[in-house]
């Protein structure tokens, strides 16, 4: 059992899996809030109703302990390349540390560089260009998404160049972007980071209605929630179905990982979808298992019987099979079934909306609506999570698929070095996810300031004019960002 | 090929400068950022911490970017380097790490905690864990880094840590507290300004002693660097830049003692910059030293290309929204907010 201990391929791969697994906790939700932050500023310059700028004023506190958060986690991230997974590094550095210098100039800096004024710059910048400037937040988070997109989809599609003598040579670096994955994988995240985001400000919302406090005001950011959901929720799911579609043709292992098919089922036959299973990885069959016949060939062709063959798990050698078949099939399910449930708790909503049920003055009598706005509100993060599961374990053993083993691209460190920095990872990053989860908790119990008022902007005396005292300051907590 | 010689070599070069430029802005406003975060430790009450905290407040994020532009383009640009210098710096690489990670969650985790002891120490041990990290790697840099004739890392996991990577590191560290103390200077007023006047003039000395040190040794411990320095026309480079400091220590030392605001901060900016360029000057030409070079390192042309397309045309966009907020925010701190 304690083999892995000794094996530094298996450890970066466990310090590599830890480490996406936070990090994603947190860009998730600032990069679709920071959308939201721009509709409710927007609202707020429009309509001049305080209740949006209060709102505005409110959620970026969440926004901001998430998005700390979320860079402190990232960086181990944009260094692990190198630290562990050198040979990858050198292997394809030539394009894909080209994407990671994208993403760190174009995205990452216009994030952080209009955070603060996002942040702290309502007194000190005109209105518009406080505006601007969440605009910009939004934009450089999303183009983060792009360009992290964009270098994972050609890990699952390498395009655009070909490797010679173990390095990658690229011919044509707008074809390596345009990877046959990137443009659904992108849309695919972009949606997943903006659904969960919704359902995260939706559920507390629905937490402060159901008990009562503020709930005209919270009936406001629902609604806006819910808005925006009409159009998300039924879009991602048509995404992720040809995401799907794309796996089946490009990656014909991972489906079957997926599906956790170890049979092949050949052309003209109908396949059936498999509901429930217990895969035996050894076994190289399935326990047990509940399947509707037929529903495979419709989800993958629309059509009763196949025209493409679909491959069954056996018919790669092993050595070139995806492992944790469990793992994968199950993490698929997860993620299907989470954006039903959302799509579903999405249409019971507008209907609702419809018929005046959610006015600010019966809102509180939607009891069972409100719950299950709430029990939707961590959903988002798992079906992320599941995601990512069935995208990289799926890839397996390929870190470029097809063309480099996870196993050649790890680096030869002593495994001490990589048990230390694991250790030393994992323990903090579990105590952060307590202290985020503690502190946002009670940014919520505490509530938004419902006396803040407009903010007026130039009021301040000049700089460095006179040599004050630290006065102690005055504001109310809410305000002192 | 021969004709894409010059540019073979000039594309590599022109990589070697921004990436330069990268790490040059890095350990200037990232260095006041840890600076500030380790005098923190000594900050004497909790008012006067969040005063310090709110001098970062709206920078600390795009500081800290400029280190993952520095790790993104390295790993375009010379991914030969970004791969063995992170294998050969793996505990130092991982310690400041920590210390970012650290210092960053403590940073909002204080905004919102009643009981804000544990962050502030939290806060200030990342910020100092986070500055020795890097002394370190800037340690290995003198040391050099050893690899084999691919040019992988070829060397121990201890390798880093010599006793004169200790003193490199503290110096670096030392260099942080006055870039950090001449910023309080010029974003506070009153008593904590009067102690950071005395936190910087204990910083000048300390990193003079090291930075001394450093420049002896250099010459005297690698042979490599003595050669170079003792090469016409390299020499008179090599000569000029001491004579340069001392000068700038000497008008640093006199603006403190004048009380001067804005003054400190730029002679140390300028301490920096001419500390940075006789770095440069060591490196050069290669990239892992002491032996691989940046043309053994460099991606290939066209990779070179395109990012020098995208990147090069951005980098005056991001100087310039980089310099906006600044000015947005500039003047003093009172309490937890600006002026």
């Amino acid at each position: 059992m304690t083999e892995f201990l000794a094996d530094t391929t298996t450890l970066s791969r466990i310090q590599f899996a830890i480490t996406a697994i936070f990090h994603m906790l947190w860009p998730v939700l600032t990069t679709g809030m920071a959308i939201y932050l721009i509709i409710i500023e927007g609202l707020w310059l429009k309509t001049r109703n305080l209740d949006y700028y209060r709102h505005a004023r409110f959620w970026s506190r969440l926004y901001v302990l998430n998005f700390g958060i979320g860079v402190a986690s990232g960086l181990p991230m944009a260094f692990q390349f190198g630290l562990n997974w050198a040979p990858f590094s050198e292997s394809v550095g030539d394009f894909f540390g080209t994407v990671l210098g994208f993403e760190g100039t174009m995205a990452f800096m216009l994030e952080a560089s209009f955070l603060g004024i996002m942040l702290f710059g309502w007194e000190r910048v005109p209105p518009i260009i406080h505006f601007i400037s969440t605009i910009l937040v939004a934009v450089g988070a999303n183009l983060s998404t792009f360009w992290i997109l964009a270098a994972n989809s050609w890990l699952q599609t390498p395009a655009g160049g070909e490797f010679v003598n173990g390095k990658f040579v690229v011919q044509d670096y707008f074809q390596a972007i345009a990877n046959p994955f990137m443009v659904n994988s992108f849309l695919h995240m972009f949606f997943a980071t903006l659904e969960t985001s919704l359902f995260v400000i939706g559920g507390i919302s629905a937490w402060y209605v159901l008990n009562k406090r503020h709930a005209e005001f919270f009936s406001k950011s629902l609604k806006v929630v819910l808005a925006v959901a009409i159009l998300i929720a039924p879009l991602q799911i048509f995404v992720g179905h040809l995401s799907a579609e794309q796996v089946y043709h490009h990656q014909p292992a991972k489906l079957a990982a997926m599906e956790a098919q170890w049979e092949t089922v050949p052309a003209g036959q109908p396949a059936a979808w498999s509901l429930v299973a217990l895969p035996n990885d050894r076994a190289e069959r399935n326990e047990w298992e509940l399947k509707i016949p037929g529903a495979l060939s419709y989800l993958l062709e629309l059509k009763p019987t196949l025209d493409q063959p679909v491959r069954g798990l056996k018919s790669w050698q092993p050595e070139n099979r995806p492992h944790m078949v469990g793992l994968i099939y199950y993490s698929f399910r997860i993620m299907v079934a989470i954006g039903l449930f959302l799509a579903a708790l999405m249409t019971v909503s507008a209907i609702q909306w419809v018929r005046g049920k959610l006015a600010a003055e019966v809102i509180t009598q939607q009891t069972w609506l409100m719950r299950a706005w709430v029990f939707a509100a961590p959903l988002g993060y798992l079906a992320v999570e599941t995601g990512w599961i069935v995208r990289c374990v799926g890839r397996q053993p390929w870190l470029v698929y097809g063309e480099l083993r996870t196993l050649d691209a790890a680096s030869k460190l002593p495994a001490g070095e990589v048990l230390f920095s694991l250790t030393g990872l994992t323990i903090m990053y579990v105590i952060f996810l307590g202290a985020a989860l503690y502190f946002g908790g009670r940014i919520i119990r505490k509530g938004p300031n419902l006396e803040l008022q407009a903010p007026l902007v130039g009021n301040q005396p000049k700089l460095g004019l006179e040599l004050a005292q630290h006065a102690p300051d005055q504001r109310p907590a809410e305000a002192r960002q | 090929m021969e004709p894409l010689q010059p540019l073979q070599n000039f594309l590599p070069q022109v990589w070697f400068f921004i990436l330069g430029l990268f790490l040059f802005l890095y350990v200037l406003l990232d260095g006041f950022d840890l600076g500030v975060g380790i005098l923190s430790l000594t900050a004497s009450s909790e008012e006067r911490r969040s005063i310090l905290m709110t001098s970062l407040g709206n920078v600390w994020d795009a500081n800290e970017t400029w280190l993952i532009l520095m790790g993104g383009s390295l790993f375009g640009a010379f991914p030969l380097a970004y791969a063995t210098i992170l294998n050969a710096l793996y505990i130092p690489a991982v310690i400041m790490v920590v210390g970012l990670i650290l210092r960053a969650v403590s940073f909002e985790f204080r905004e919102n905690a009643d009981n804000k002891l544990v962050w502030n120490i939290a806060f200030g041990v990342g910020s100092f864990l986070a500055a020795l990290g890097q002394g370190f790697a800037l340690g290995s840099v003198f040391e050099g880094i050893t690899v084999d004739a691919d040019g992988h890392f070829a060397g121990g996991v201890w390798d880093w840590l010599t006793w004169r990577s200790v003193i490199v590191s503290l110096t670096l560290i030392q260099a942080y507290v006055l870039v950090g103390s001449t910023y309080l200077i010029l974003k506070t007023s009153g008593e904590l300004q009067a102690t950071h006047y005395k936190t910087a003039t204990i910083a000048t000395w300390t990193t003079l002693a090291g930075a001394v040190f450093i420049t002896v040794s250099t010459p005297l411990l690698s042979d490599n660097a003595r050669e170079l320095l003792f090469s016409v026309p390299m020499v008179y480079i090599f000569g000029t830049i001491p004579v340069l400091g001392v000068l700038l220590v000497f008008l640093l030392l006199r603006s403190l003692k004048r009380r001067e605001e804005n003054t400190p901060i730029i002679w140390t900016f300028l301490l920096f910059s001419l500390s940075f360029i006789g770095l440069g000057f060591i490196i050069f030409p290669n990239i892992i030293p002491p032996s691989v070079t940046i043309y053994q390192a460099a991606a290939s042309p066209s990779s070179l290309v395109f990012m020098l397309t995208f990147i090069g045309f951005l980098i005056p966009i991001v100087l310039a929204y980089n310099v906006y907020n600044y000015i947005v925010f500039r003047g003093k701190v009172i309490g937890a907010t600006y002026e």
